[in-house]
């Protein structure tokens, strides 16, 4: 068993310390912004200083997340699908335009890994540490790796999906012609843990990656079947971007789109499990899958529980 | 060239984004480096490195030599004063 | 349960093969050479793949040479390392990758255009995601099952070869391809370079006057498998994967801690993980960057593991300058090879120890010596410190 102990997420909706986000949840509007915390009240200023937006929101989020359960976690790991842009971006017009020397700060702050990083180093925390960079498919490579550490014997594990929107990404956009998605930055950390405490929110009860997904249908009907399941069991279906096989959308009891909520950005599936864990939380459902269809030829599919 | 010790400080907060600090905060002879002082460290030693060279044309070659020089306000000054 | 290795695969700039490249590491042959670079207006000792995309592209039978030259040169050791693998519905089969920056060789090419407003291409920027760097072999080898990319900097393929094991273990998979690629590019030459520490000179790993690293580009796989997909395969046995540990140093972002603690956790915890005993460590290969503080780190790190018995170590990064991403699983490949020959290769151009811990690695190309357990590890960015077990199958 895999029991969520923890979760925050920081995003353009108001999710971070608000258990019961989800029952007022309204889609974003056309000039949302990331809904940030007093992140000194989280984070030592003399460190806060030199972390990016990116950087702050995730040992916050992670802050938050380990407040709750109140004990070490015996791992870190993060997914993230592009990384941190602004400090890559910074770095890349530092070296590039700069004549004499050039500012190094940057670029440590541009590795993907400094997420994870710097997490560790805000709890002192010297256990297992990795960062997976698999574009739409991080968290649930992440989310994988964390149940297969409680299987070997960890008891606590802190998770992470972590993305950040930088303006350089609608010019992309714009020239490769993706100009109907809104791009946004947020972050979601949990503790996923092998004991069921008072903290215990719900479950995972099973994650799935497929790589080469040539029918979505078919792959989602396969995993209903190895997790015994009927569709008409599953009170919501939380898709990380519009589905557009019309039956296969109707055959969900209730359908939500990630991304009218959270934007779009590659792990916006933690965005998706946090808000099926706050919907559980509330009472309101008992068995929701996060369907992570953000990429044409890749699917993650995650069941979470009550418990 | 003399060295203006609230512009030097200004461009430090700057640089460094020591975000919670204004000139007012840093003491001419307060300590930059450990946790007694400023707090800062060794990435900012290198920060420093590019101030000197960005602001004053003064080229620390040797970072072993910062410990001396970036030890305060006034050390800096007075090293930027010697070597412009 | 038991975690083989059946293929190699490589490329760096001591050689285009395994083969090539053993015959380097043999006769102490460098791949670091003094290089322009133009756009950076001077030069750097590195170590670059002597093969150009296009060449690299044409021996993969790769139709796009556009692409990422990480993606390039993964391909290139992959597809060695596949060897004469076949894809079997039974035999569940994946592939993970370590990169630090993924398609930054495009990405900057694009950049340093688009800053100075002239026309440039958005496509090259589909490379620059570092997933897509092994998507791009995965596809030529029709690996669908499992695919990911880890990135933790200098221990990325050191993490990429202990998830393929633990992948194994948990029965998720029964064979996979594991390692890291990186392509040299300005972007990390200069980030070496603003953070001081890129030697103009060529690296001395281990040395009392060592004064930086030198990058070098490549990229290396291993194919891992359980006992049962040997019996479907029957591909011969190269080594064992026998130990693995991952911990974090939590120190400082670049600066490793001065009771290495990050790494004393990953050795211990390795040897630990193998079931064996301090003793039973016959060589290891270092991480030796050739920076004051990784080597100080590293020789205490051994001090505090072993004591007064340190086995016989060396730094290869002499050899193919520091690989970053790819240099867990390149100097793992070189365990491979000190295994099965019975050979240490040396710690190029040490001339004095380091006085605060006194240690001397193998200077010299040393034969016939007994090896069954080589310990490797990796110590990254971030304080991200794996060690490996490599041990000898009779």
């Amino acid at each position: 068993m895999y029991y969520i102990n923890a979760i925050s997420s920081i995003s353009h909706q108001p999710t971070f310390n608000n258990d019961g986000f989800s029952k007022h949840i309204e889609p974003l509007g056309e000039n949302s912004e990331i809904i940030k915390p007093i992140y000194k009240e989280y984070i030592n200023p003399k460190v806060l200083r030199r972390m990016g937006n990116l950087i702050r929101m995730s040992v916050a989020s992670s802050s938050e997340c380990i407040t709750k359960v109140d004990a070490d976690v015996d791992a870190i790991i993060v997914g993230t699908g592009l990384g941190c842009l602004t400090d890559t971006v910074k770095f890349l017009t530092n070296f590039i335009q700069i004549e004499g020397l050039i500012p190094p700060t940057s670029f440590i702050q541009s590795t993907h890994n400094t997420i994870a990083g710097q997490i560790s180093l805000n709890f002192k925390n010297n256990g297992y540490n990795t960062t997976y960079t698999q574009n739409t498919l991080s968290f649930e490579l992440a989310i994988e790796d964390a149940m297969m550490c409680l299987d070997e014997g960890m008891d606590n594990v802190l998770v992470g999906g972590a993305d950040e929107f930088i303006p350089f990404l609608d010019e992309f956009k714009k020239q490769l012609d993706f100009n109907n998605l809104k791009l946004t930055s947020a972050v979601t950390f949990l503790v996923l843990s092998k004991h069921k405490t008072t903290q215990t929110i719900a479950k995972i009860s099973d994650c799935q990656m497929i790589f080469n997904a040539n029918d979505k249908t078919d792959d989602f009907g396969s995993f209903l079947l190895k997790n015994n399941l009927e569709i008409d069991e599953i009170d919501t279906v939380n898709y990380s971007t519009p589905i557009l096989n019309r039956k296969l959308n109707q055959s969900f009891k209730k359908g939500v789109d990630i991304s009218s909520l959270a934007g779009v950005y590659p792990t916006n599936s933690a965005f998706g499990l946090h808000l099926a864990v706050d919907e559980i939380q509330t009472g309101k459902s008992k068995k929701i899958i996060i369907y992570n269809n953000l990429s044409q030829s890749k699917l993650g599919l995650t069941l979470i529980e009550n418990i | 060239m003399l060295v203006n010790r609230e512009e030097l400080k200004k461009q430090i907060i700057e640089e460094l984004n020591l975000e919670e600090l204004t000139a007012t905060d840093i003491a001419d002879d307060a300590l930059l480096f450990g946790d007694d002082g400023i707090g800062l460290d060794s990435i900012d030693a290198l920060e420093l490195i590019v101030l000197l060279e960005k602001f004053y044309g003064v080229e620390l070659t040797n970072p072993e030599e910062g410990k001396e020089v970036f030890e305060s306000i006034s050390t800096m000054a007075n090293y930027i004063e010697k070597n412009s | 349960m038991k975690i083989y290795i059946t293929g190699t695969g490589i490329v760096s700039g001591i050689g285009n093969s395994i083969n090539e490249t053993y015959n380097a590491l043999l006769t102490e042959k460098t791949g670091l050479t003094q290089k322009e670079y133009p756009n950076l207006n001077r030069s750097f000792y590195t170590a670059s793949v002597s093969l150009s995309n296009s060449q690299l592209a044409k021996s993969c039978n790769c139709k796009n040479e556009k692409i990422s030259r990480s993606s390039l040169l993964g391909l290139k050791a992959a597809i060695e390392c596949w060897g004469e693998n076949q894809i079997h519905p039974n035999i569940k089969t994946g592939i993970i990758s370590g990169t630090s920056v993924g398609g930054m060789d495009r990405s900057e090419i694009f950049y340093r255009s688009h800053l100075a407003n002239e026309p440039a291409n958005f496509n090259d920027l589909m490379f620059h995601d570092s997933g897509s760097v092994i998507e791009k072999v995965a596809d030529h080898l029709n690996i669908t099952d499992y695919i990911n990319t880890i990135s933790t900097a200098c221990s990325s393929s050191s993490n990429a070869i202990m998830h393929g094991a633990r992948l194994i273990k948990a029965g998720k998979l029964d064979r996979v391809l594991v390692g890291g690629v990186d392509a040299l590019s300005e972007f990390t030459i200069s980030g070496f370079k603003s953070l001081m520490i890129y030697n103009d000179e060529l690296i001395t790993p281990f040395d009392k006057d060592r004064n930086g690293l030198n990058l070098g580009e490549g990229a290396g796989f291993l194919l891992l498998e359980s006992e049962a997909s040997i019996a479907k395969t029957g591909n011969k046995i190269l080594a064992e994967v026998s130990g693995y540990h991952n911990s974090s140093d939590a120190h400082h972002q670049t600066a490793t801690s001065p009771t290495a603690i990050g790494a004393t956790l990953a050795l211990n915890g390795a040897i630990k993980n193998a079931n064996l005993k301090i003793e039973d460590i016959d060589y290891i290969n270092s991480h030796g960057t050739g920076t004051g503080n990784n080597d100080l780190t590293e020789s205490v790190a051994y001090t505090n593991v072993f004591k007064e018995n340190i086995p016989p170590f060396s730094s290869t990064k002499a050899y193919t300058g520091h690989t970053l991403a790819a240099s867990g699983a390149i100097e793992a490949i070189f365990c491979i090879l000190s295994l099965n020959n019975n050979v240490i290769f040396p710690n190029l151009n040490h001339k004095n120890s380091i006085p605060e811990t006194n240690l001397t690695p193998v200077t010299t190309v040393t034969k016939d010596v007994n090896l069954t357990h080589i310990l490797t590890n990796a110590l990254g960015f971030g304080g991200n410190c794996t060690a490996l077990i490599i041990s000898k199958v009779k």
